[in-house]
């Protein structure tokens, strides 16, 4: 890492040398609709392309590198060259990692700016630093001609996730956005062969999502202080306390809160799938748990879509005190049918209405399966209820799976782009055009209102 | 008298002989599938799923696997551990690494020694010796469950050598 970005996220933006008005007036007429259906428009020109071995560095070693190294360490052709955390256990923990999957050691950093300097031919970086860490790490590496792979939420800041568009433009080099959905075959499969190629769902007049946590799983980091970087260390890196740099999630300096941390996959979703971006947003939120916390512990929100077939309504919660109620998954619920998918096989389910077109010769030819989980059973109240209720939809099932962890495909596509063999599935500035309704949510929240969301709220 | 007292001591060492042996079987049978499922690992299916008619281009695959055993699939200590035993200073890198790829094949191998009643003594002694080993790492990991449950299969190790005396039906009584 480098010193504390909050004092720098303006100066990205101008270092980039590109203005944010110049980029209103190229990048606007595209415009979010446009784009957001459209595949990646970026990938490494064969010039730029290296040997085929790739060199990688990573940038934050906690555990989303753990997640993200398990995830690659099956592709061939990767030499991991150097870690970097300013935390030694967590350095030495990447560094075991690798030595024990590899018959070699990478160099270790504690700080960014030090391996960067040292390490002159990276060919990709991976940034799993916290959220405001993400745009300085991102536009430094870019700058210095290094592709990269950061987690999302792109930044804390939408100026600061900004930045990282302008410099991946200005850099020519290729910076990959952690939405790991983008690229799975389970995603790209429903939306391609399901919701477009067969349109299994009729109008998607309502989407449905949701990524609900226990409170188990949402306490505070606790570590043992004796492996805490002293605070000299902590305030040169923006944390004002211990308990900011374990728990950085919970605070509204250092990150978005539940609606970006969790949020921002599935808020994705929405838009990959529709096409397009929301109109307006209304939200709700509170600290009904977790009472000192910055950010909100539950939050709910709804954001409407112009669709061709008269509007769509998205809602979306995000919830860290219950994980009851189906766990995470979006829900595109259609005038014919539901696809309600997840990264997880057991909280995918397909359902047809009742009433909608017969889905047999896609049974048949293999587009879709049919579940095999029991029928719900018949109601026993006499028909009392069932007289109001429609008749229960059939389930079925996707036809296949992922054979790989759910971040490898995002992972490989990075490393095929940057040998010139793919587009990016989810490069910077798709992936602002996807987030930058995320924004929005929380001051939606605060101040208990409708946000209308135009170019200025969502254009780069 | 005499032949009644006689013959109780003869039921009674052979009670003991049949304690001991089935105590020997279960080490042996604890340690050898132990060993053996360090080589083991789950295999999922790589076929395309075929959608009207043709392996569809997407990457879904059948949601099928299997377990399978092989040299490719070891892991001495499981990965989960293995990292967290790197950050423990009382570790050395190289020590664990060598433990790494030595604890599968001496839980084998002890298994079968023990199986066949091969050197049974210095057999359970060495037993004793791994799990006790297993044991620091876990206490350095605060595991707590995990080190009573060790801990009990010390005590039966230690019960075991405390009977050897009683072995029969061994290839090698020597050690």
């Amino acid at each position: 890492m480098t010193e504390n970005p909050q004092n720098h996220s303006s100066s990205n933006t101008e270092q980039a040398g590109i203005s944010r008005r110049s980029f209103l007036r190229t990048g606007s007429v595209a415009g979010a609709g446009l784009v957001l259906g459209a595949p990646s428009i970026l990938s490494a020109s064969a010039k730029n392309a290296p040997s085929d071995e790739l060199r990688v560095g990573f940038i934050g070693c906690g555990k989303q590198q753990e997640v993200l190294f398990n995830s690659m360490k099956n592709i061939p052709g990767i030499h991991y060259a150097a870690v970097c955390d300013i935390m030694k256990e967590r350095v030495g923990g990447a560094f075991g990692r690798i030595r024990s999957a590899f018959d070699y050691t990478p160099n270790h950093y504690s700080d960014a700016e030090d391996m960067l300097a040292k390490e002159k031919d990276l060919d990709a970086v991976f940034v799993a630093t916290p959220d405001f860490w993400h745009a300085p790490h991102t536009v430094m590496c870019l700058e210095a001609g290094i592709n990269v792979y950061c987690e999302k939420m792109m930044s804390n800041t939408i100026e600061g996730a900004r930045s990282m568009v302008y410099a991946a433009e200005a850099s020519g080099k290729l910076c990959q956005i952690g939405h790991q959905r983008r690229s799975n075959p389970r995603y790209r499969y429903t939306l391609d062969q399901l919701i477009h190629g067969n349109q299994i769902c009729g109008d998607i007049i309502n989407i449905n999502g949701q990524w609900n946590r226990g409170i188990g799983a949402s306490q505070d980091i606790k570590v043992k202080a004796s492996i805490i970087p002293d605070q000299e260390i902590l305030t040169k890196y923006g944390f004002k306390n211990p308990h900011q740099f374990l728990n950085w999630r919970w605070y509204r300096d250092l990150s978005g809160g539940p609606i970006s941390d969790l949020g921002a996959h599935q808020i994705d979703i929405f838009n990959w799938y529709l096409g397009r971006t929301p109109k307006s947003v209304m939200a709700s939120g509170g600290n009904n748990h977790f009472k000192n916390r910055e950010h909100f512990d539950n939050v709910m929100c709804v954001f409407e879509y112009d669709t061709p077939w008269g509007g769509t309504r998205a809602f979306y919660q995000v919830l860290t005190t219950t994980s009851a109620g189906g766990g995470f998954y979006e829900a595109f619920m259609g005038t014919e049918g539901t696809v309600q998918i997840s990264e997880i096989n057991a909280n995918t389910k397909i359902y047809r209405e009742s009433d909608g077109p017969s889905w047999n010769s896609l049974v048949s030819k293999g587009y879709l399966k049919r579940s095999s989980a029991p029928a719900a059973a018949p109601s026993d109240d006499g028909g009392a209820v069932a007289a109001y209720a429609s008749a229960a939809p059939e389930a079925y099932e996707l036809p296949g799976t992922l054979n790989k962890p759910p971040h490898q495909p995002h992972i490989e596509n990075f490393f095929n782009a940057i040998r010139g063999q793919e587009k990016l599935t989810c490069d910077a500035r798709h992936a602002f055009e996807s987030e930058a309704p995320i924004y929005w949510v929380n001051p939606a929240a605060d101040n208990h209102e409708t946000i209308m969301l135009t170019e200025e709220h969502l254009s780069v | 008298m005499k032949q009644q007292k006689e013959s109780d001591v003869s039921q009674a060492d052979s009670g003991l002989s049949l304690a001991f042996i089935t105590l020997r079987l279960w080490l042996a049978a604890r340690a050898l599938v132990t060993g053996l499922e360090k080589f083991s690992g789950t295999k999922v299916s790589d076929a395309a799923v075929a959608i009207d008619g043709e392996a569809n281009s997407y990457g879904l695959t059948a949601a099928e696997s299997e377990k399978v055993y092989g040299l490719d699939q070891y892991q001495g200590v499981p990965e989960s551990l293995y990292a967290k035993f790197l950050a423990e200073p009382l570790i050395p890198e190289f020590a664990l690494s060598i433990y790494d790829k030595v604890l599968g094949p001496a839980l084998l191998i002890l298994g079968a020694t023990l199986l066949l009643g091969v050197f049974t003594r210095l057999s359970l002694f060495l037993m004793g010796l791994l799990y006790t080993s297993l044991t620091l790492g876990l206490i350095l990991l605060k595991q707590d469950a995990g080190v009573a449950w060790l801990g009990i299969h010390v005590l039966m190790v230690a019960v075991a050598l405390m009977n050897v005396k009683h072995n029969r039906l061994a290839l090698i009584k020597k050690w």
